[in-house]
């Protein structure tokens, strides 16, 4: 007899991963100090893992118009916007934004989440939706719930969108849909080319731009504005738990599409509405997103100083030209050292491992607010420069040049970082053909076996029939760095294993799908 | 008769196997194969040294050896039914056209079996390689330059290799030749015997001119052996420089060579010729290592014991042949019976050490001077090494 549960008990990967003390998420903060600098489990970090881009949460003039909406509505609206959730203040939002972003209208929802479940409701059966493949789980999601056929084109491949909309049916309606900034690795989707291809093949452009709005674009409006197409993205989306400082998410366009949704959308309609509170934090960060342009400014200047500062360590920032900056680290165990190291060291970033990214790209992801010191910065900087030599990821010395990055600033049009070929050039496929499997040894005759084993003592007995006085001096420095890092060994043998068996555990998988 | 040397080669070339294939060395797999591929083909031959594994290996790989910080190699191997049959390697060398103004690649590493139409595939292979970098000659064999070991044995086949120099089956030549190839140069090897007197008149000439020059000589100080070093170096660059084939090292080449040498280097047979406290030549004669290197069958491990090694170092006790490998004298100070006098002391040494003679080698072969100087000793000839060369 099985049980619904079955998998549950059977789930081992997080037991594996809290007994070796790895493990990363849903960590709780017990304070924070100004946002920048928060305590978790009793010590002080420095916060470069929220998307509180504008570092407006901690704003005295956010928080107090939260505490006075909450004064005069109460803590909740208890209900859902169609029938007895919606306050003067929902209306004001939505009025505010219209205008901010250019619209004739904008519906405000009670999450980011939902707001991209909304888009289900305009998708019908006959419609064709195409999706870039690293989109955010929320627009997955939104999608498979509506009716429409999902057609996914490679990340920011365009050119296979290209061919999935010459070979979709001609007469059909169709979407494109895109995150703006992709909220992991940090690159700009290609609009114009999107924007072309929509004229073309006679689609409709939704942007989301949740880690763009606010942070992108000479007025903050987002991807949209900084490429000059806001007359071309029929739709866009936002969120308010980033550069808002609050929860929920808008949905911004044509009167008629945002009404329909209004009224159809199930996320919208039978979830309770945005509390007062959150309303009234985001309409206060709005309107200090109109009016102090110069917390933009500042946040680019600070995500150029993070990526060129990671670059000239030798860390490899990606294919980022925001503040949303990688650094990338590959395995996806020693992210996990990594990261806990960090968390250590008084830096809390997070771990990005796969599926979120592609297998051997395991990243820490770190993102800046407009109002992180530059001490701050420069802490984070040297805690990385020390973590990375020790668990080696950078060289013991810096490089002697790095390619700087472009910053995506309005007017520029940067949309990706091409330097980064290395990125992109390690696939999947040249990582697994590294290291020894148990497939491999277990196809290896004992003889072979024995000629490797036997292969790898004279290797051993010719270094050290060459070891002359002059390597044994330089032994004493090499093995006073091992004993530096010895803290890491059991780290390192960690990593190996885990790695040796996720290996192992793959390729069973692989063979298991090649029999069904 | 002169015939026109396109046609000529063209149709003598000899026609390649169908059944032979000739691929680049990619994988690790590949590289043991080329570096093992010769223990078969040499097993019997009372006169090959099998050279060791890793060392081989060391020297294929870049972070090991100097010249390949530089130097590009492409590594071929032939296979007629999975079975390893020939090997060669391309070399590049932008020292060697840099210092000499040519365009010229070098093939190096050549081996196979008796068979005209794996060589040719091999060459072939090669030939292509060089053309591609834009080369129009190829000489060979190089592995990889004439700092290190140079030559097709062409004549004395009937002794053992000395330490660092090229042996091969005696089919070799007609191989090459039956490919295009042509002699390039002709190296000497010279015969000398420790017991042998020398002839009392070099003795005398050499005795007074070392009182007149002020000439004095003394064994390297293993102790400063970076200081040595660096000495030796600016006798060698400056020693060498108007010689056919010479490539002046890189620091890093010299210091690995010098590394390598001190392995097996017997300070007393290292000699430093100084006038007035300025080096101004130098010989190194190195115990012949290649004698206990046969002991080894080139491994230093069988079964994971450490037998070769043991078989290493027992033999090494037993060397009683040496290698004069270079003798260099700076520019300004020839002609003055430097080199005799270095002979000479060389000599004496080895005697007063036990050994009872070796060789001395490589020279050119229209280096009348240094010949006539050698063969005045007593030296015989023995071996000649021969560098081909083939327009691409």
């Amino acid at each position: 007899m099985s049980d619904v549960f079955d998998k549950c008990r059977s789930w081992k990967d997080y037991r594996i991963a809290k007994a070796t003390g790895l493990y990363p998420y849903f960590r709780s903060i017990e304070a924070s100090h100004g946002a920048t600098e928060v305590e978790i489990e009793g010590r002080r970090v420095i916060m470069v893992g929220s998307n509180n881009y504008l570092g407006l949460s901690a704003d005295p003039r956010v928080k107090e118009a939260a505490i006075k909406a909450v004064e005069k509505f109460g803590t909740t609206c208890s209900g859902s916007r169609l029938l007895n959730g919606t306050l003067a203040l929902h209306e004001e939002l939505e009025v505010r934004l219209a205008r901010f972003l250019n619209r004739e209208s904008a519906l405000v929802i009670s999450t980011g989440f939902q707001t991209n479940l909304a888009l289900s409701s305009i998708l019908g059966r006959h419609d064709i939706v195409f999706s870039d493949r690293q989109n955010h789980a929320s627009l997955v999601d939104g999608i498979r719930l509506g009716f429409a056929t999902e057609r996914k084109f490679r990340h920011n491949d365009l050119d296979h969108l290209e061919q999935l909309l010459a070979a979709a049916e001609p007469d059909s309606a169709k979407l494109i849909v895109t995150d703006g900034v992709f909220s992991m690795e940090g690159d700009l989707c290609n609009l114009p080319r999107i924007v072309e291809l929509a004229k073309k093949y006679n689609a409709r452009v939704m942007t989301d731009d949740a880690h763009s709005m606010g942070v992108l674009g000479e007025k903050g409006r987002g991807v949209p504005e900084y490429f000059g197409l806001e007359a071309e993205t029929d739709l866009v989306m936002g969120t308010f738990s980033k550069s808002f400082a609050s929860l929920g998410g808008v949905l911004a366009g044509p009167f008629e599409v945002i009404n329909y949704i209004r009224h159809k959308a199930r996320s919208v309609i039978f979830s309770a509405s945005m509390t007062p509170a959150s309303i009234a934090a985001a309409l206060k960060s709005l309107e200090i997103i109109e009016a102090e342009p110069e917390r933009r400014a500042r946040l680019l200047d600070i995500a150029e100083k993070m990526h060129n500062g990671f670059r000239a360590m030798g860390f490899d920032t990606g294919v980022s030209v925001t503040p949303v900056v990688p650094v990338h680290i590959g395995d996806q165990v020693k992210c996990f050292r990594f990261w806990k190291a960090l968390h250590e060291a008084g830096v809390f970033a997070n771990p990005v491992i796969p599926p979120a990214v592609e297998a051997g790209h395991a990243l820490i992801r770190t993102s800046y607010m407009a109002t992180h010191t530059d001490a701050q910065l420069d802490r984070v900087l040297d805690t990385f420069e020390t973590i990375g030599r020790r668990l080696g990821v950078i060289p013991e010395t810096r490089p002697t040049v790095y390619e700087p990055v472009k910053i995506a600033r309005p007017g520029t049009g940067v949309r990706s970082n091409r330097a980064s070929e290395k990125w992109a050039a390690g696939s999947a496929g040249q990582l697994a053909a590294k290291g020894l499997t148990l497939e491999q040894l277990s196809r290896m005759s004992s003889r072979e076996m024995a000629g490797k084993l036997f292969d790898a003592v004279e290797q051993l007995t010719w270094r050290a029939a060459n070891l002359q006085p002059a390597d044994l001096r330089k032994l004493g420095g090499a093995s006073m760095r091992l004993w530096e890092k010895r803290g890491e060994l059991p780290g390192l043998l960690l990593e190996k294993g885990a790695n040796f068996f996720m290996r192992n555990g793959h390729d069973q998988n692989n063979s298991q799908a090649e029999r069904n | 008769m002169a015939l026109p040397a396109e046609s000529s080669t063209a149709a003598a070339l000899p026609a390649i196997p169908p059944d032979v294939t000739v691929t680049p060395v990619r994988s690790s797999a590949d590289k043991t194969a080329f570096i093992r591929m010769v223990y078969p083909l040499y097993r019997g031959d009372p006169n090959w040294v099998p050279p060791l594994e890793m060392e081989r290996k060391d020297f294929l790989d870049p972070r090991k050896n100097a010249f390949l910080e530089f130097g590009e190699v492409e590594l071929f191997l032939a296979r007629r039914g999975g079975e390893v049959v020939g090997r060669i390697a391309a070399v590049k060398d932008p020292h060697y056209n840099e210092f000499h103004g040519t365009n010229d690649g070098f093939f190096g590493l050549f081996e196979c079996v008796n068979d005209a139409g794996v060589a040719r595939a091999l060459f072939d292979a090669a030939a292509q390689w060089l053309r591609a970098q834009g080369f129009v000659n190829v000489l060979g064999p190089m592995n990889f330059s004439t700092n290190h070991e140079v030559g097709l044995l062409v004549d004395g086949f009937s002794t053992p290799a000395a330490i660092m120099t090229t042996y091969n089956p005696p089919y070799y030549g007609a191989l090459i030749e039956a490919c295009g190839f042509t002699k390039a140069k002709d190296l000497f090897s010279f015969e000398l015997s420790a017991s042998a007197e020398p002839p009392e008149k070099v003795v005398r000439i050499a005795e007074k001119m070392r009182q007149r020059e002020g000439i004095t000589v003394r064994c390297v100080n293993l102790k400063d052996f970076p200081a040595e070093v660096v000495r030796l170096k600016e006798i060698y660059n400056s020693a060498w420089e108007k010689n056919w084939g010479f490539v002046p090292m890189t620091d890093r080449e010299f210091d690995h060579l010098a590394r390598d040498m001190k392995q097996v280097v017997r300070p007393e047979l290292v000699l430093i010729a100084e006038v007035k406290g300025e080096p101004v030549a130098f010989s190194i004669t190195l115990p012949d290592a290649n004698e206990a290197l046969k002991a080894a069958n080139g491994r230093l491990t069988s079964y994971g014991l450490p037998i070769g090694l043991v078989k290493l170092l027992l033999a090494s006790r037993k060397i009683r042949r040496l290698r004069l490998v270079t003798l260099g004298i700076k520019e300004g100070y020839r002609r003055r019976g430097i080199d005799a006098i270095l002979y000479l002391d060389t000599l004496r040494t080895a005697r007063r050490l036990g050994y009872e003679g070796g060789e001395i080698s490589w020279t050119l072969e229209d280096n009348h001077l240094v010949n006539r100087a050698i063969e005045s000793m007593g030296g015989k000839r023995s071996k000649t090494h021969r560098v081909y060369q083939r327009p691409l």
